[in-house]
């Protein structure tokens, strides 16, 4: 009886989930410096807004 | 000199002094583990040294694949269905070393309330669930080959899955909760409470026996396997810990960034355009 397709099968396995692992990582690294970012540009965009506004304000005393 | 870059530091108030006296005082290792506990200081350190663990660990891991593979000969009563020990054993050891660490983390993390341990706990769950998971399919691979059976209701292999089991239960009580810190502090607890099954795991072929063999390989102590065979399994256990810090640390930095994404020091890091200053994080 040959073992080697067990012997693939074991070590297939193995590659397979230390890759999805390492991918994954690196997956989540990039969702969140998307999601920092999201953030920051609707803090930003906010902000403008909010200045915006106070200058108009102003303007129409 | 540290003393005048500490009296230099803007915005060290006076109420911060004694804070800063008793910093100096530290050992410098201790200030090390002390520093590496603020977001941005850990930030720095798992950019830079998660890729150097993933890159030292791949070439350990082919020298230990291409040993196990070709170099060791054949094991009388097995054959080749052997060599699944170089994947089964290294991971299931790391199966159990991972949740006695999930659960030091969470343990540190609960009594102290340190932060990062928190993360670092969590992101140990999904590296640990997977090594479980080689361990089992490997097992069971090697059961049939073997044994003739994919699957028996052993104590070894029944407690490895309730393992798996355990992981999962903490990963999902993890994102069950929409806080992430009350989330950590509930999976974690989870953790703790769980590693009462590692010496189940352990001890259960001497406990209660079963079809899964008995302990063949110490570290400390005399092996049922020939020496000549036990090399890659070395290299092997070498390997999976070099990966799983590397793991650990992008997964633990992920994290990082997702809970402090609107602080000034991730929007500094990003950069303005988001990209430019990512990859040289340490500047």
């Amino acid at each position: 009886m040959t073992h080697v397709p067990f012997l693939v099968a074991a070590y297939a396995v193995f590659a397979l989930v230390l890759a999805a692992d390492a991918l994954g990582s690196r997956l989540r690294l990039r969702a969140a410096r998307r999601q920092a970012l999201q953030r920051q540009q609707r803090q930003r965009a906010r902000e403008a807004g909010t200045n915006a506004s106070a200058l108009g304000t102003e303007l129409s005393r | 000199m540290r003393f005048t870059v500490f009296q230099d530091a803007p915005g060290v108030s006076l109420r911060s002094r004694p804070l800063l006296d008793s910093y100096r005082r530290m050992q410098p290792i201790v200030r090390w583990f002390h520093q590496l506990g603020s977001p941005p200081t850990f930030d720095r350190f798992a950019s830079r040294w998660s890729r150097v663990f993933y890159l030292a660990a791949l070439p350990v891991l082919l020298v230990g694949i291409w040993q196990g593979l070709f170099v060791v000969p054949a094991e009388q009563n097995q054959n080749d269905a052997f060599r699944i020990i170089y994947i089964h054993v290294p991971s299931a050891w790391m199966s159990l070393f991972v949740f006695a660490l999930m659960a030091l983390y969470s343990a540190i993390a609960l009594v102290w309330r340190i932060k990062i341990c928190e993360i670092l706990a969590m992101a140990c769950a999904p590296m640990g669930a997977g090594f479980t998971l080689v361990t089992l399919l490997t097992g069971s691979i090697w059961g049939k080959g073997t044994w003739g059976t994919w699957w028996d209701w052993d104590p070894r292999m029944t407690s490895e899955l309730i393992l798996l089991f355990l992981y999962l239960g903490v990963i999902g009580l993890y994102h069950a909760i929409e806080d992430r810190r009350s989330a950590a502090r509930a999976a974690g607890l989870l953790a703790i409470v769980g590693v009462g099954l590692l010496p189940i795991i352990r001890y259960s072929v001497d406990w209660w026996g079963g079809l899964h063999q008995r302990q063949s390989i110490n570290v400390f102590g005399d092996n049922a396997v020939r020496a000549e065979l036990i090399a890659p399994l070395w290299w092997m256990v070498v390997a999976t810990k070099l990966w799983f810090v590397g793991s650990l640390l992008a997964k633990a930095r992920a994290d990082n960034l997702g809970r402090e994404a609107g602080k000034a020091w991730v929007a500094e890091r990003l950069g303005p355009a988001g990209g430019s200053a990512q990859e040289h994080p340490t500047r």
